[in-house]
């Protein structure tokens, strides 16, 4: 095996956050300086080596690396397009989470557990998004489960037991019946390399009926991480683990790896055109359809701030799986710039939230009144998350609703414009009212009940608050710069040009 | 072929030398010998290996140069190779346990091991049913041996399993009685092409059948198995669940997949395959119910095999060669997994002083390691990619799922996925239990803890080495 640097490198992505977690698990509780170095070693080194990736993918250069696994499938790692979008989203994003962990976590206890933990789960992410083959992908899912539950169970708590429980309940069902399809489908066509328009067009007609259950199984398996209706009830639960792992698990790693898995068994395992000839895609439509209006009227019901935010989460995912259903080239454009678009707003709505508890013990809808007098720039940056949720220019949300609706006119399938429109007013109706009692109403006269870091610089720890501020910046910068070729958006459209041949 | 004989023969002799010294040898000397014989199989056990995947087909010796059917007859295939391999391994991981961790052993062991280790290789190169018979009785007894080191709280299981594995020998000895009188021939060669689906090799083959059920605790026959393996110390259960059970099991395989009539195989492999599928669930769901760690760490042993029951009926109902990999593979992978979950099991029982699951709330911030083994083992159990237990996993579901008509049987497989996730993340969650720790009550034993670790990191490794495997045994049916 000729080894390159062009083949090394997507390995050097996952180590370069394996091998800072592994060392943490090593360190001891009281070396806090060593781990912060440790870590945040891997996530410019990371960084470093996405940047390489991407100006090498950009100029056309191939990165993939092979070893030998099971008979006929391959552990394939290869960095296209698609994978680097994702890749560069949870690098950008594990670079903000772990300075807000950091700050979050300050004093608290196993926090080399945690932080290792929350490594490894990065780099399973990023294996996720590398995976060249549906084996490869599968592996990764696995360990992604495996990496998330200890940090969901973190607060060793019996709730958050029991939300562990149930969360593992769900994943690794779900993981089994992605098992199941993926090893249903190499029965039928072995595992090749993912490739854009798919490798199974040519057996669509022959073994129709298993190819569909095949795919059932695959979206039912991933469906459980995207958290599709109605097999999201892990994600409400899993609000117990503290606020950096609620970010994560939202914004990036596991409702993503779902979401992503769908993008990559729809576009590059079947194949637009092998889904459309077995009618996959308007089951897939509606399920998606059903899941945005069924969260976000669920969302309205909850009065606990990151309980809503996690049905918001379960709504807005599903715009991918939408977009993907809608089988245009425009409305895939929107799904996939969508994938970065609702990672940077969801992030930032939950890093503010993390903030809101942490600071001044708020956790329930009612208790924000009057936060912006306190919490100024916090409520800032929940308001770009919240607007940029509903759709409001030029924030990053808007681009992949435009999008999104354009790409179902194309397809004439107008009833979508009317879902899109109705998740809009139940987006406002429940991120509008928090709007409002943080800017218009006044504080609690008795003061706030539980007030921490008065005596710090800003309103609260630099740490917490510099996460969200970048991330509300920057879903405002994709979302102006969206034309230029750089943005997400273009990049979103170079995928789409691939897929689609055009 | 001398190779594998060594590897058969060095355990052995330190076994009888260990005997005849006694007590005259130091207990650190008794160890060193034994885990130094061990060694010295596993690498004569890899050339061997080495040396049948060179020549491409089975050798075979007779030993002392007697003419065939008088001599004792030894065979070696890649597979017998490979199990020779294994055993040697597994003996040489849980030796290294035994003889280094602070939890130490009974002296008698050692000479014990050394004899369990030198029947076992005796069983994988047998190639007479009269000669696996003995192997199987000495197996049998060395293992009873083994049960009773850990005491007197301990006679009961051992007698119990004494009285069951005599019977179950009976049974077995019987049937041989029948198909000698029948034949006039036990040479599994020879006899192979003569046999005939009549009345007394019908009755021969059951009557073996059931005895070498029992000896293996395939389901129905399987409820001896949780007390006497629960109830020995711990390197003992880690051998006797991971390694000796494999023993009758391999003879049930040359049994029905060589001796018996084609006919009679296809007959019975559905039946062994559903129980096997029951085995999956059943087991599982009593392990999920077990209050004490070792014994669902037994009970889980009765629903892994349940995986190696169903690959050895489909492979006699289909004669597919995928089933006679994912069957071995089953065996390895479950071996490795099982000894580190028994080490792991122990040493945090040992370290926490409980005996029951409820107590290991909290373990892993009090014994990181032990709990990290259980883990990652029992991740192998459940078949998590890239563990051994996957790769087994993968091998019999290709099979499955390309015909319609074979589905069902892959839902047997999903069920057996998510019983053993939920008995072992039952485990796994508990020990994150923040709220009400159980703290230990002596300082945890590091090397130990990190001993039960290793066989788990193999079998996660045999994931790199699993296209050679499968090539392995791909290679020779026998």
């Amino acid at each position: 095996m000729m080894l390159s640097w062009t083949s090394l490198l997507p390995v050097l992505i996952i180590l370069s956050s394996l091998i800072p977690g592994l060392l943490i698990f090593a360190t001891p509780e009281a070396a806090a300086r060593r781990r912060i170095i440790l870590n945040l070693t891997g996530v410019f080194l990371k960084l470093l080596l996405v940047a390489l990736m991407l100006a090498g993918v950009s100029r056309g250069l191939e990165f993939r690396f092979v070893i030998a696994f099971l008979p006929d499938a391959q552990l394939v790692l290869q960095g296209d397009a698609l994978s680097l979008q994702f890749v560069a989203l949870s690098s950008v994003l594990w670079l903000m989470t772990t300075i807000y962990a950091i700050g979050y976590l300050e004093n608290s206890p196993l926090r080399s557990r945690f932080f290792g933990y929350f490594s490894l789960c990065v780099s399973t992410t990023v294996g996720l998004a590398l995976a060249g083959n549906m084996i490869t992908f599968l592996l990764f899912y696995e360990l992604l489960t495996l990496a998330t539950f200890p940090l969901v169970v973190h607060r060793g708590t019996p709730e958050a037991l029991r939300a562990g429980r149930i969360y593992l309940a769900y994943t690794l069902g779900g993981g089994a019946l992605l098992l199941m399809g993926i090893a249903l489908l190499h029965s039928i066509a072995g595992t090749p390399d993912f490739v854009p328009g798919g490798y199974l067009t040519a057996l669509a007609g022959e073994h129709a009926f298993s190819l569909r259950v095949a795919f059932g199984l695959m979206i039912l398996g991933l469906g459980v991480k995207a958290a599709l209706v109605p097999l999201h009830g892990w994600l409400p639960q899993a609000m117990v683990a503290p606020a950096p792992v609620s970010a994560l698990l939202h914004a990036v790693a596991v409702v993503k790896a779902g979401a992503f898995g769908i993008i990559r068994v729809v576009y590059d395992v079947f194949g637009i055109e092998a889904t459309t000839l077995l009618s996959l895609t308007q089951p897939l439509m509606w399920l998606a359809a059903v899941t945005i209006i069924f969260a976000s009227i669920r969302a309205l019901q909850q009065q606990d701030i990151k309980k809503r935010l996690a049905y918001s989460t379960v709504s807005q995912v599903s715009y991918i799986t939408l977009g993907v259903s809608l089988v245009g080239p425009i409305a895939a454009v929107g799904a996939i710039v969508h994938l970065v678009h609702q990672g940077l707003m969801k992030i930032t709505l939950f890093f503010c939230a993390g903030n809101f508890a942490e600071t001044l013990g708020i956790h329930k809808i009612q208790e924000m009144d009057g936060l912006g007098k306190r919490m100024p720039w916090s409520m800032a940056a929940f308001t770009v998350g919240a607007l940029g949720m509903i759709g409001v220019p030029p924030i990053a949300g808007f681009i992949s609703k435009w999008y999104l609706a354009t790409g179902a006119l194309e397809v004439n399938q107008h009833w979508v414009l009317l879902v899109l429109g109705g998740s809009a007013l139940l987006n406002a109706a429940y991120f509008l009212p928090l709007i409002y009692r943080g800017w218009f109403r006044a504080p609690p006269a008795g003061g706030w009940h539980d007030d921490h870091f008065t005596n710090q610089r800003f309103e609260t720890h630099w740490m917490l608050l510099l996460p969200p501020l970048i991330t509300a910046s920057l879903s405002i910068l994709v979302g102006v710069f969206a034309g230029t070729i750089f943005s997400p958006l273009g990049w979103s459209q170079f995928i789409v040009n691939r897929e689609f041949g055009l | 072929m001398n190779l594998a004989l060594l590897s058969l023969a060095i355990p052995l002799f330190s076994g009888l030398l260990l005997l005849l010294g006694g007590r005259a040898l130091r207990t650190r000397t008794t160890g060193f010998i034994a885990i130094a014989s061990t060694l010295a199989s596993l690498i004569a056990a890899w050339l061997a290996l080495q040396e049948v995947a060179a020549a491409g087909t089975t050798l075979l010796l007779n030993l002392g140069g007697w003419e065939t059917g008088l001599a004792i007859r030894l065979r070696l295939s890649s597979l017998s190779a490979l199990l020779l391999l294994f055993t040697a391994l597994m003996h040489l991981l849980i030796g290294l346990y035994a003889g280094l961790s602070r939890a130490g052993i009974n002296r008698d062991f050692w000479a014990l091991s050394c004899f369990l280790h030198g029947s076992l290789a005796a069983l994988w190169l047998s190639a007479d049913l009269f000669n696996l018979y003995i192997t199987l009785e000495l197996l049998g007894l060395t293992a009873v041996a083994m049960v009773a080191l850990s005491g007197s709280k301990a006679y009961r299981p051992a007698a119990n399993y004494l009285i069951l594995s005599l019977a179950a020998s009976l049974f077995y000895l019987l049937g041989v009685a029948l198909l000698y009188g029948r034949y006039g021939e036990l040479d599994v060669l020879l006899l192979a092409p003569r046999t005939e689906a009549d009345v007394i090799t019908r009755l021969a083959l059951l009557l073996m059948t059931t005895g070498l059920m029992l000896k293996a605790a395939l389901w129905p026959l399987h409820l001896w198995l949780p007390p006497a393996h629960a109830s020995a110390p711990t390197a003992v259960s880690a051998l006797l669940s991971g390694l000796v059970v494999k023993g009758p099991l391999f003879i049930l395989w040359v049994l029905w997949s060589e001796v018996a009539p084609p006919t009679l195989a296809q007959q019975i492999g559905p039946v062994l395959a559903i129980a096997g599928m029951i085995a999956l669930t059943a087991g599982g769901l009593s392990a999920m119910r077990s209050p004490h760690i070792k014994t669902l760490v037994a009970y889980s042993t009765v629903a892994q095999l349940g995986y190696a029951l169903m690959a050895l009926g489909l492979l006699l109902t289909w004669q597919l060669p995928q089933m006679h990999i994912a069957l071995w593979l089953f065996v390895i992978a479950h071996g490795l997994a099982k000894a580190s979950l028994f080490l792991a099991a122990g040493e945090m029982q040992a370290s926490l002083g409980t005996r029951r699951v409820d107590g290991l709330r909290g373990a892993t911030q009090t014994v990181p390691v032990a709990m990290f083994a259980f883990a990652v083992a029992g991740g192998s159990l459940i078949g998590l990619p890239p563990s051994g237990g996957f790769l087994a996993k993968w091998v019999l579901l290709e099979p499955l799922l390309s015909q319609p008509q074979n589905w069902p049987w892959a839902i047997g497989v999903l069920l057996g996925t998510l019983v053993s996730a939920a008995y072992i993340f039952r485990v796994v969650a508990l020990s994150f239990d923040r709220a009400r720790i159980n703290p230990p009550d002596i300082n945890p034993d590091r090397v130990g803890h990190w001993l039960a670790l290793l066989p788990a990191l193999m079998v996660w490794g045999m994931a790199l080495s699993g296209e050679w495997l499968i090539q392995l045994l791909a290679g020779g049916g026998v």
